[in-house]
């Protein structure tokens, strides 16, 4: 099954749960995903994502100077965002197990 | 390097020019995240690699990247603008906010005579934003628009040319503007404190609102409908400012290099005691003393038969009058009614003098009839 389907959906939530701890820039965010497991993540969506979380007013950004190349612009989680985060989650783990459940009859 | 530097400038390139559809700030946020990113690629990239096998084409990143982040894809846009008649709603928001920037213009010159006529673009703006209002911050529709696409064309000038240089340079004084928009509010809000309280408040009240405005313009299309027309207002009062400055320097400088002439409309003086009797032999003089002479030089008339009449200074009033026929001079009381509170009505009946005997008494002298 094509995974890339799957993420479109839970890239969200994924973004917001890869800053819940630590501020991140584009890249920096890409790659923490890649680390956790979501090797298929495309760089382009991932940025995406953080610019439609941004203008959804869930993350703010901050520019921190780089001395080699250009500067970096971190995104950081905020209220808004940790609130649909928690509840994203939930969402998350209901749908989950209900698709466990449904999984387990097909497999009996 | 050099190769990969190029390949670096071609592939952002590319990428704008696939966004450049989408609000320009935006644009620019998302470029200075897409130009980290490929600046740190480049330099993971191996001696065969480039970023285009790394990430697709711009085109392609682009599309993935605006899927991601909900921007509408780019090939709807003409579709959308075809199709629309040329009366549409966001056209009519758009041409009122453009119609009530410009008329808050010329009403900012009259604020500070009539705050009234501020209410008319008021009017107009809050008609043109409640057609908008509901389409969101970014303002698609009217981004869209034709004329909004070559006025955004002729806002952004190819990369390097002076025009782009002066534009860039003028985008970055925009907070300071920002601060002196809210100056010139303020300073017009002051002058119409004493005269109009409504007015007054109206205009502090935007000028407090436009330091906010201009930040949040930036984000939020909306606000454009109060920053735009704050922007004109506070020119319209700067306008206004500089008139009335000029107008009272203009003034003042005429007042000093010109003297205006000291108008004689008299030709004689005639001073009346109390009980309204004319009083001759009057001489007068200013606060510093000199005398205050008869507009007319006076030349001393010949008495019949008394030879020339000794000088007369001439601040003594009445001024005699002369006779030319008879050589005669004698003292002529006002032909209108002497301003006094007696009832008496100084004739002009002329009396030939006889007594020339003193020299310091005048030749003539009558007393109006009682």
């Amino acid at each position: 099954m094509d995974t890339s389907q799957l993420l479109k959906g839970v890239l969200d939530l994924a973004v917001l749960a890869v800053l819940r701890k630590d501020d991140g820039y584009g890249y920096d965010v890409v790659r923490r995903l890649r680390a956790g497991g979501l090797d298929e993540v495309g760089d382009a969506s991932v940025y995406g994502t953080l610019r439609r979380l941004y203008n959804a007013g869930m993350l703010t950004s901050y520019v921190v100077p780089s001395e080699e190349g250009p500067h970096r612009k971190y995104y950081s989680i905020n209220e808004t965002g940790r609130a649909r985060l928690a509840e994203s989650r939930e969402t998350w783990r209901s749908f989950a197990s209900t698709l466990d459940g449904l999984l387990e009859e097909v497999a009996a | 390097m050099n190769t990969q530097a190029l390949g670096v400038e071609h592939y952002l390139a590319g990428m704008r020019a696939a966004l450049d559809d989408l609000p320009a700030n935006e644009v620019a946020e998302i470029m200075e995240d897409v130009e980290a990113h490929v600046a740190e690629l480049t330099t993971e990239l191996g001696e065969d690699e480039t970023l285009e096998r790394r990430l697709g084409s711009p085109e392609q990143y682009a599309r993935e990247l605006r899927q991601a982040a909900g921007y509408p894809p780019k090939t709807e846009r003409l579709p959308v603008t075809t199709k629309q008649s040329w009366l549409s709603r966001p056209r009519a928001a758009a041409w009122g906010l453009v119609v009530a920037t410009g008329v808050t213009l010329l009403a900012g010159a009259a604020a500070l005579r009539e705050p009234a006529v501020l209410l008319l673009p008021g009017v107009i703006l809050v008609l043109s934003l409640a057609l908008v209002h509901d389409r969101g911050p970014v303002q698609q529709e009217i981004m869209n628009l034709p004329e909004t696409h070559r006025l955004k064309k002729w806002l952004t000038p190819e990369e390097g040319t002076p025009a782009e240089r002066a534009i860039t340079y003028l985008k970055s004084l925009q907070p300071a503007w920002w601060l002196v928009r809210a100056g010139l509010l303020g300073l017009g809000a002051v002058l119409l404190a004493g005269r109009d309280i409504l007015g007054f408040l109206a205009i502090a009240a935007i000028a407090v609102v436009s330091v906010f405005a201009g930040p949040r313009a930036k984000v939020d299309r909306r606000w454009l409908w109060f920053s735009l027309p704050a922007s004109a207002l506070a020119v319209g009062l700067l306008f206004q400012v500089i008139d009335v400055t000029a107008g009272q320097l203009g003034y003042n400088a005429s007042r000093s290099s010109y003297q205006p002439p000291i108008v004689e409309s008299y030709e004689n003086i005639y001073a009346y005691d109390e009980n309204g009797k004319l009083l001759t032999n009057v001489l007068l003089y200013d606060q510093d003393g000199s005398p205050i002479n008869a507009p007319r030089s006076y030349n001393g008339c010949n008495m019949p038969g008394n030879g020339p009449e000794p000088v007369i200074p001439a601040n003594r009033y009445p001024r005699p009058q002369v006779d030319y026929e008879n050589g005669v001079c004698y003292t002529v009381t006002p032909s209108v009614t002497a301003p006094s509170s007696t009832s008496s009505t100084p004739s002009s009946v002329p009396a030939s003098s006889g007594s020339t005997t003193s020299s310091s008494v005048p030749p003539t002298s009558v007393s109006p009839s009682k």
